[in-house]
């Protein structure tokens, strides 16, 4: 069992978390506080939900950009929608509006792929173009500040707060819950449900899963609700920790949320992938992206720091792989020897 | 974007079984003309200023930075891979290049010496895109990361660089006389479209009618087919790759000719994720398509910007009607490539 853990890849990916978060400690010992934990966890969660949302499908062997493009237009098109009626309650409407429309919007997709037969990427790729553009044009394209009075207190709802003698009162906000609800939640459906073996089964090998009965329309189809749905929480949930709206959020994000899942052990072409390693994988590029400004690397330079370290983690497994294939060929002649 | 080589239906390898026999015609590029031809007439109707010469050649000038970065995305496409770090190389390409020219040009030189200094910030910038294809193809074809990894992981450190090199600011203060590749006309033709032509053509004949071309299709059909029918895949990535590092330096050199400035922030992802949309709506898969249909492409996605430009001018947020057009025009020939697909296999 122990050994099992050890061998696995998020056991790895821990590693490397640990050995970075060393280094930028022993750099800068401010690191080394809870004020720098909340903050990483903080800038974290709508990664963590939108990665939960995608797991499933890259394991089932599609690439999809377009949820970030249904984050923006699911949350902007909500938040306008209850503005021009004067809303004045809390969040969880917001949410249940949200969630609908994601749900549509993934289903939409859901349906292009299986209807026609269409590569997840191409069809990701004209509904992130589409959301965009339509949200810009039909629903607004300047940011919105004016957050209903009911949902204003929810920036500052924190499990705990804690005094942090450089940035004062800090503490964990409560919406790192909904993060472990959703990860438990993906974590289940994918180990514990048909649906979800079948998830596995498509990536592994479709040919296979389509010939051992399971419903391959019916399995997009719920991952790309599944996808709708968080990328909709993820979408209100940024807005309000950044306390307002953006018609053009996470334009420039789907690929760092694909990179995460990649670099927590997902395969690209599927078949692979875990709910831990892609929070790990979100975590590490969190970590990387925001902590490097303690180490005192100037900031124009830190964008070349965490490329370098990107090229580096890519290169790592593929570096493995060729040598397991090199020492397994050898093997392999010494054993017909 | 499937990394895996696709198996195609029997009707797409009849059209690649003759390679160079006359220019292929595919179901893409009549589909893709006939598209054409409906917007170009219906905007030329619909609206007076479409077909006036100056709305002509604005559209010549805004067309080619796309169409030849685009030209740098469907060439990985079409061996199997991808290329994000696109955008990111022509920045930094254009961004060396400036820096050169800025920080090296003497305030007493001469007009000639300003033209040779401008010639070799042109080969600085196509050396940078040269040495970005090199970093990729290595990644990619010897250390064997995912192109989709590879390029994503290179996308930032190239922008790093240009980041780092210039603290984050805009280099400006070029010689007037670099703006002639960005701005300046030839017989009539924008340079920049007439770069942009010449380039589709090159393009064309390496992939259609070399040797390397047909090895690089094989490849992006079958990797496994081609490394035992002895094609060095590795090599040939290798080139891919460059090429397509050049050809993103190369737009890079018209946008900063154009704008007269260059930064690390031009595009983004965004415009990576447009070339990557051009390649789809073209029909480039690995092993299969046609540079044709890229530029035809590209013709399309610019009628629709302008036209809808045009037709929406006045009210709020006219331009992004575009970014919504394209997507559901991609939709649309989806599924019409779908009921073609359906009808064939019927008959």
């Amino acid at each position: 069992m122990l050994n099992k853990i050890i061998k696995s890849n998020e056991f790895v990916i821990f590693l490397i978390l640990v050995g970075l978060s060393l280094i930028v400690g022993i750099i800068n010992p401010a690191f080394f506080s809870l004020s720098t934990v909340f903050d990483i966890l903080r800038s974290s969660i709508v990664f963590f939900i939108m990665a939960f949302g995608l797991l499933p499908i890259v394991i089932a062997g599609g690439i999809d950009i377009s949820f970030v493009a249904i984050a923006a237009v699911t949350s902007y098109s909500t938040h306008m929608l209850l503005l021009n009626r004067g809303y004045q309650g809390g969040i969880l409407l917001y949410y249940v509006i949200a969630c609908g429309m994601g749900l549509l919007a993934g289903l939409l997709n859901g349906v292009l792929v299986t209807r026609f037969k269409l590569p997840v990427f191409d069809v990701s790729l004209a509904t992130f173009t589409m959301w965009y553009g339509f949200t810009l044009f039909f629903v607004g394209a300047t940011a919105n500040f004016d957050l209903p009075p009911g949902t204003v207190g929810y920036y500052g709802k924190f499990l705990f707060t804690l005094q942090d003698p450089l940035v004062g009162e800090t503490g964990l906000h409560e919406s790192i819950l909904y993060v472990i609800a959703i990860g438990l939640f993906i974590w289940w459906f994918l180990k514990y449900t048909t649906l979800g073996r079948g998830v596995f089964a498509i990536g592994g090998n479709r040919e296979v899963a389509v010939r051992s009965g399971f419903n391959i329309n019916l399995i997009m189809l719920i991952t790309f609700a599944i996808m709708g749905i968080l990328s909709a929480i993820a979408g209100v949930t940024q807005a309000f920790l950044s306390r307002y709206f953006n018609p053009v959020i996470f334009i420039s994000q789907p690929l760092d949320v694909l990179a995460a899942i990649i670099l927590g052990g997902a395969a690209i072409t599927g078949g692979r992938g875990t709910v831990i390693g892609t929070a790990l994988g979100v975590l590490l590029i969190q970590l990387i992206n925001r902590t490097l400004i303690l180490t005192g690397i100037p900031v124009e330079w830190q964008r070349l720091v965490v490329g370098t370290i990107l090229i580096l983690f890519t290169s790592l497994p593929a570096i493995r792989d060729l040598r397991a294939r090199r020492v397994g060929h050898t093997t392999e002649l010494v054993q017909a020897e | 974007m499937n990394m895996e080589p696709k198996t195609k239906s029997p009707g797409s390898i009849k059209r690649f079984t003759n390679p160079l026999k006359g220019i292929q015609i595919g179901n893409q590029t009549t589909l893709l003309l006939a598209v054409f031809i409906v917007l170009f007439i219906f905007f030329a109707v619909t609206e007076d200023k479409f077909l006036t010469g100056r709305s002509i050649t604005s559209m010549a000038f805004q067309l080619p930075e796309l169409g030849v970065l685009s030209l740098a995305m469907m060439v990985t496409i079409l061996t199997g891979g991808i290329n994000l770090s696109v955008n990111a190389t022509s920045n930094m390409a254009a961004v060396l290049a400036g820096l050169f020219l800025v920080k090296f040009i003497p305030p007493e030189a001469t007009p000639q010496q300003i033209g040779l200094f401008i010639v070799l910030g042109v080969l600085i910038a196509l050396v940078a895109g040269w040495l970005s294809g090199v970093i990729n193809g290595f990644l990619i074809a010897y250390v064997g990361v995912p192109p989709i990894l590879a390029t994503l992981a290179t996308f930032t450190f190239y922008t790093g660089i240009s980041t780092g090199l210039t603290g984050g600011a805009t280099v400006t203060g070029f010689p007037e006389q670099l703006s002639v590749i960005g701005n300046k006309a030839f017989l009539g033709i924008p340079i920049p479209f007439l770069i942009f032509v010449l380039l589709t053509i090159f393009t064309y004949f390496l992939l259609n009618r070399t040797s390397f071309g047909f090895k690089a299709r094989m490849l992006g059909s079958n990797p496994i087919a081609s490394n035992f029918s002895g094609i060095d895949n590795k090599a040939i990535l290798m080139r891919i790759y460059i090429i397509s590092g050049i050809l993103s330096a190369i737009t890079g050199i018209l946008t900063m000719s154009r704008t007269m400035s260059a930064a690390y922030e031009y595009g983004t992802t965004t415009y990576v994720l447009l070339t990557i949309l051009v390649s789809v709506l073209a029909g480039i898969l690995p092993g299969f398509g046609n540079v044709i249909d890229i530029f035809i492409a590209m013709l399309i996605l610019q009628i629709l910007s302008t036209g809808f430009h045009m037709a929406l001018l006045g009210i709020r947020g006219s331009s992004f009607f575009k970014d919504f057009s394209w997507g559901v025009l991609l939709i649309i020939i989806f599924i019409i490539n779908y009921f073609t697909r359906v009808r064939k296999a019927h008959e």
